[in-house]
């Protein structure tokens, strides 16, 4: 028995070996530039959510406008969209328009791997500039003087509020209608009201405020207050900063002193603003979709308040590239996808972003969206995740000393001063 | 004295039950955590229950049909062709190695294979940087080669068969050499026949190994499509978060095979570990 | 890769047996010198080409300044393995590793000591336990590391529900226990290593329990009927003729055990998907190289951490080799 099973064994992998080396063992690489005389343009990005879908159409339509051009697009999580560009910008098989989000973009550009696009942007017909985009983004698409990106939206985080919770706390405007805080101490004074506990048990179970996300949270809370994860020249940690320690205090006190909010713990805090348990939250613009699909959940969204001297709030942005080794000919027509997705970003806002272009931002259309429109006053005073190369790696450091203050593992003092003392070890590193 | 021995099995057996219960239990839920409805699943009462009531295929349905993100079918492809082209090219390129090496004598041999042993020290993980880097060179990065040829490079097979091979009596192989048998003929006909029990305890143990392997596939691959099974599995994670209905129906599909090829096989995995002292894992 | 090596000395009494001497000493033939070689060579250039090549690159790699992206990799000497040694997160995930050592390996040695003694000594239904006891170890650790992901679940995870049910029963008993709080088994920061050894023994104990029995079963029946005319009791036997004539099992079992621990990387990773756990709690050695070399793309600085854990396992070996040999010489 044994041996004729051996045998059946061999022969299914003789037989699948055979039939793989037959079929090839996928190339690496997936360049076809030409494709029945049309030119084949690859387009990476990570909306495997239902943005990829808008994505997908708005695609669709760039075809029908554009019959000499065929678009491939690849949507790749984002959980390993980066390991697959960074290897394929290493090694080749590189895509010929991506999406770079805001806080990778200095280390792709600073290693030389992005192509420079003002070229481009000139030898338009109807040029774009400065004047057409927010100013952030704009700022964003340069690395060091050089342009490397067009800047198709932003995605700053801004508080979510659920108007029922609010109405029966009788937090409301002359209208009746919820009324979101726009001060700190309005806020403070809103979340007291609306920390309870429903059941009589002794236990809070409705809280007025949840951490969801503490990096961004906490970028939020220390841009108000004039600090950030590094100095200025980008040379150093600064999370110890007396404006980031307060800022972080701040957030400590409204879980252990203030008791309006619960400690931090993933998704569980996500899903209590979803099960009406939580009455605010700030969270990216892209999250509307999960609120809207709770169907008897009411919400609003209004821009976060201000905590502290100046106003601030996290954001993100997706910029489009271009490969540094693109042939002029792929690059020419990746460039009018490019052009294309962004004259046509309502549709992209629609979908919950921000459009980086001002004059559909401003758009009538637009500003009919309820949450977007709220979140897109903020667009002014965005601020990003450090402008620097080593952006990414920083967060390795800062994320879990954000955790370990609001969790009390240890002081906000001892919790900054080794993320920066790390920081600065990181930085010095050849 | 029958009586008191009859006792004490007693006992040994209830609480050898207890403890063979404690082990599969884990495994038992999952599956039955899989066939309940996702309101039975997060509330106490529900979730304690061993029979799922309602029972529901949703989950598995769930996981099967997004064929789109969870190519589940191609991952189980994946995981039974590398394991099984691994365990075929391991056999064959150890077999012959350990044949040299225990029975053919060369200028040299027992320094080479002195340093084959030592390099049996060196832990999988420091590989995994340079190997990589090779992988790319080599343009094999997210193909089956990366996950099937690289694995056979161990020294481990050939010191496990040329350890066997050299219990073989020395005069069955004088006999064939005079029958006229070249070294070819001597493995074919002398060594091989006898050292099936070996060969299939390697092969055996090589399957296991490279279906669950982790790092490995992790690391060497990266496109949906050419994920194994134990990487899919974290790829579900990531995206069912805290939905473990579906989770558990992907833990169980990639689980269910290999339990089933135990099952069929353990007693001579069992008696393969004895043999070798290969704990398996 | 998956394989726990167990070489050697178990089986003396079976036919596969490793015989410790040298191999024959064939009368040279002159016809196996090229036939030798050729046979020797398929796998010859696969163990240089992926093995010792691979070894010896990552001993160059980890003397660069390597980033995927950059164009020229600067060498850098020593300096990444000087950034490692004065980072305290490398020392933070060697602790954490030593400390996952400690819990996991004695623990799991006694529990498949302990199946194994029960397991020589049951009658019947051996080969049911045995199957039971092994069926955790051939589940890949992708799978076992969602499984108890829930079981160990704070709300819902079914240890907390039995627990919570044990302790509320004890209550109505009467016994004076506070009501039961949650266990925040991988939540907590002081939970988190121990929550993963125990799963890991889940996992791993049938391996060694079937090394155990099979060391077991080679003591020769004789001495136990003596021991039984002598009048010693079961525990009296355990100590006089099982535990000293299983030592040599035991350092084995004990030594791989060692080695493997210390390279454990499925478990964290899989459990806080990537991440290092609550307060850094579950990063390991391994993981810190993965996320050094293949999250941030530092080629190098992982090639060096990479060495510094192979430095740490060839000293462990290094002294466990000795006190094998120290054994021997009392024997």
């Amino acid at each position: 028995m044994y041996q004729r099973l051996f045998r059946c064994c061999i022969n299914a992998t003789v037989t699948i070996l055979l039939a793989a080396t037959l079929s090839g063992c996928r190339p690496a690489g997936n360049a076809t530039p030409e494709a029945g005389g049309k030119t084949v343009i690859n387009f990476w990005n990570g909306f495997t959510g239902p943005d990829g879908k808008t994505m997908g159409k708005m695609v669709a339509q760039f075809e029908q406008e554009n019959p000499d051009v065929q678009v491939n697009m690849q949507l790749i999580p984002w959980g390993t969209y980066y390991d697959k560009l960074t290897l394929s910008l290493a090694y080749g098989g590189a895509p010929d328009v991506f999406i770079m989000q805001a806080a990778r973009f200095s280390e792709y550009a600073s290693f030389h791997t992005l192509k420079p696009l003002s070229g481009q942007y000139q030898s338009d017909k109807t040029p774009l500039g400065a004047q057409d985009f927010a100013p952030v983004p704009w700022r964003e698409s340069y690395y060091q003087g050089v342009q490397y990106a067009l800047p198709l939206d932003i995605h700053p985080i801004g508080l979510y509020y659920n108007t029922k919770l609010f109405r029966d706390a009788g937090i409301v405007d002359e209208h009746g209608d919820a009324k979101p805080p726009a001060t700190l101490d309005e806020f403070l004074a809103d979340a007291k009201k609306l920390t309870k506990d429903t059941t009589g048990n002794g236990r809070t179970d409705q809280w007025g405020f949840v951490i969801t996300n503490e990096h961004s949270n906490w970028l939020t809370f220390a841009h108000q207050f004039g600090g950030d994860i590094v100095t200025p020249d980008g040379k150093h940690g600064a999370m110890s900063s007396p404006e980031a320690l307060q800022a972080t205090h701040l957030m400590c006190d409204l879980i252990y002193k203030d008791k309006v909010a619960p400690k931090p713990e993933g998704v569980d805090a996500w899903l209590a603003l979803r099960q009406g348990k939580a009455a605010m939250a700030m969270e990216g613009i892209y999250m509307v979709q999960s609120l809207e699909e709770q169907k008897s959940l009411q919400f609003a969204g209004a821009p976060i308040p201000q905590f502290g001297p100046k106003q601030g709030v996290w954001g993100g942005t997706h910029l489009l590239c271009q490969p540094a080794d693109i042939s002029p000919a792929q690059s020419k027509a990746a460039w009018r996808l490019m052009r294309y997705i962004s004259d046509h970003s309502l549709e992209w806002g629609k979908a919950g972003q921000i459009p980086a272009r001002v004059a559909v931002e401003r758009s009538t259309a637009f500003q009919a969206l309820p949450v977007q429109a709220q979140f897109g006053k903020q667009v002014d005073y965005v601020v990003y995740d450090p402008q620097i190369p080593r952006a990414n790696a920083l967060n390795q450091f800062a994320d879990p000393a954000i955790e370990a203050a609001l969790l009390q593992l240890q002081t906000p003092e001892d919790a900054m001063r080794d993320a920066d003392r790390r920081i600065d070890q990181l930085l010095k590193r050849p | 004295m029958a009586r008191f021995l009859g006792q004490t099995q007693i006992v040994l057996h209830a609480i050898l039950l207890l403890i063979a219960f404690l082990f599969v239990a884990p495994l038992i839920w999952m599956v039955t955590t899989s066939l309940k409805a996702p309101e039975d699943i997060i509330n106490g009462l529900g979730a304690m229950r061993w029979l799922p009531h309602p029972a529901t295929l949703a989950n598995f349905h769930q996981v099967l049909t997004n064929v789109q993100e969870f190519p589940v079918w191609r991952w189980t492809g994946n995981s039974l062709f590398i394991s099984l082209a691994t365990t075929l090219l391991i056999v064959v390129v150890d077999s012959l190695a350990a044949f040299s090496y225990s029975r053919l004598s060369w200028k040299g041999r027992d320094k080479i294979f002195a340093m084959l042993v030592a390099t049996m020290m060196v832990p999988g993980q420091v590989l995994l940087i340079p190997t990589y880097l090779l992988i790319r060179n080599l343009q094999w990065f997210d193909t089956y080669w990366a996950l099937i040829i690289p694995a056979a490079s161990s020294a481990f097979g050939v010191f496990l068969l040329r350890q066997f091979f050299m219990t073989i009596p020395k005069e069955l192989e004088e006999a064939a050499r005079l029958d006229g048998c070249g070294p070819l003929g001597v493995f074919r006909h002398v060594i091989l026949p006898l050292s099936k029990p070996a060969i299939a305890t390697l092969a055996i143990f090589t399957f296991m190994g490279t279906w669950n392997a982790f790092e490995g596939p992790l690391i060497f691959t990266n496109s949906q499509e050419m994920r194994t099974l134990p990487i899919g599995i974290t790829i579900f994670q990531g995206h069912y978060n805290a939905e473990y209905g579906p989770l558990m129906a992907a833990a169980t599909l990639a689980a269910i095979p290999i339990l089933i090829a135990f099952l069929m096989f353990q007693k001579h995995i069992i008696k393969g570990i004895s043999l070798t002292g290969l704990a398996g894992r | 890769m998956s394989i726990t090596i167990k070489s050697t000395s178990l089986s003396s009494a079976k036919p596969a047996a490793v015989s410790r001497a040298a191999a024959p000493a064939a009368a040279p033939r002159r016809d196996d010198r090229w036939s030798g070689w050729l046979f020797a060579l398929p796998h010859f250039l696969l163990f240089l080409v992926f093995l010792l090549a691979p070894t010896l690159f990552g001993l160059y790699l980890s003397l660069h300044n390597w980033h995927v992206l950059a164009k020229h990799h600067p060498f850098v000497g020593l300096a990444n393995y000087q950034s490692a040694l004065s980072d305290d997160i490398f020392w933070l995930a060697l602790r954490n590793t030593a400390y996952f050592v400690i819990l996991a390996v004695p623990a799991g040695n006694l529990v498949s000591l302990l199946l194994a003694l029960g397991l020589a000594g049951v009658k019947r239904f051996a080969t049911f336990y045995k199957v039971a006891f092994y069926l955790p170890v051939v589940i890949s650790i992708a799978v076992v590391a969602v499984l108890w992901q829930w079981l160990f679940n704070t709300q819902v995870g079914l240890l907390n529900l039995y627990l919570d049910a044990a302790v509320t029963g004890l209550r109505h008993l009467g016994l004076p226990l506070a009501p039961f709080e949650p266990i925040p088994w991988l939540s907590n920061p002081h939970m988190a290593m121990p929550s993963i050894a125990l799963m890991s023994i889940w996992w791993g104990a049938g391996g060694n329990m079937i090394l155990y029995l099979a060391g077991i079963n080679n003591i020769a029946p004789d001495y136990y009927e003596a021991a039984t005319i002598d009048g010693a009791n079961g525990w009296q036997r355990f100590w006089a003729i099982t535990w000293p004539l299983l030592k040599p099992t035991t350092l084995f079992c004990l030594v791989f055990s060692v080695l493997g621990a210390f390279q454990v990387f499925g478990q964290s990773y899989v459990l806080y998907g990537g991440a290092s756990g609550p307060g850094r709690a579950a990063l390991t050695m391994v993981l810190y190289m993965y996320q050094q070399g293949f999250s941030q793309y530092e080629i190098g600085y992982g090639a060096a951490i990479a060495y510094l854990l192979f430095a740490v396992v060839l000293m462990l070996t290094g002294i466990q080799f000795w006190l094998f040999s120290g054994r021997k010489a009392k024997d």
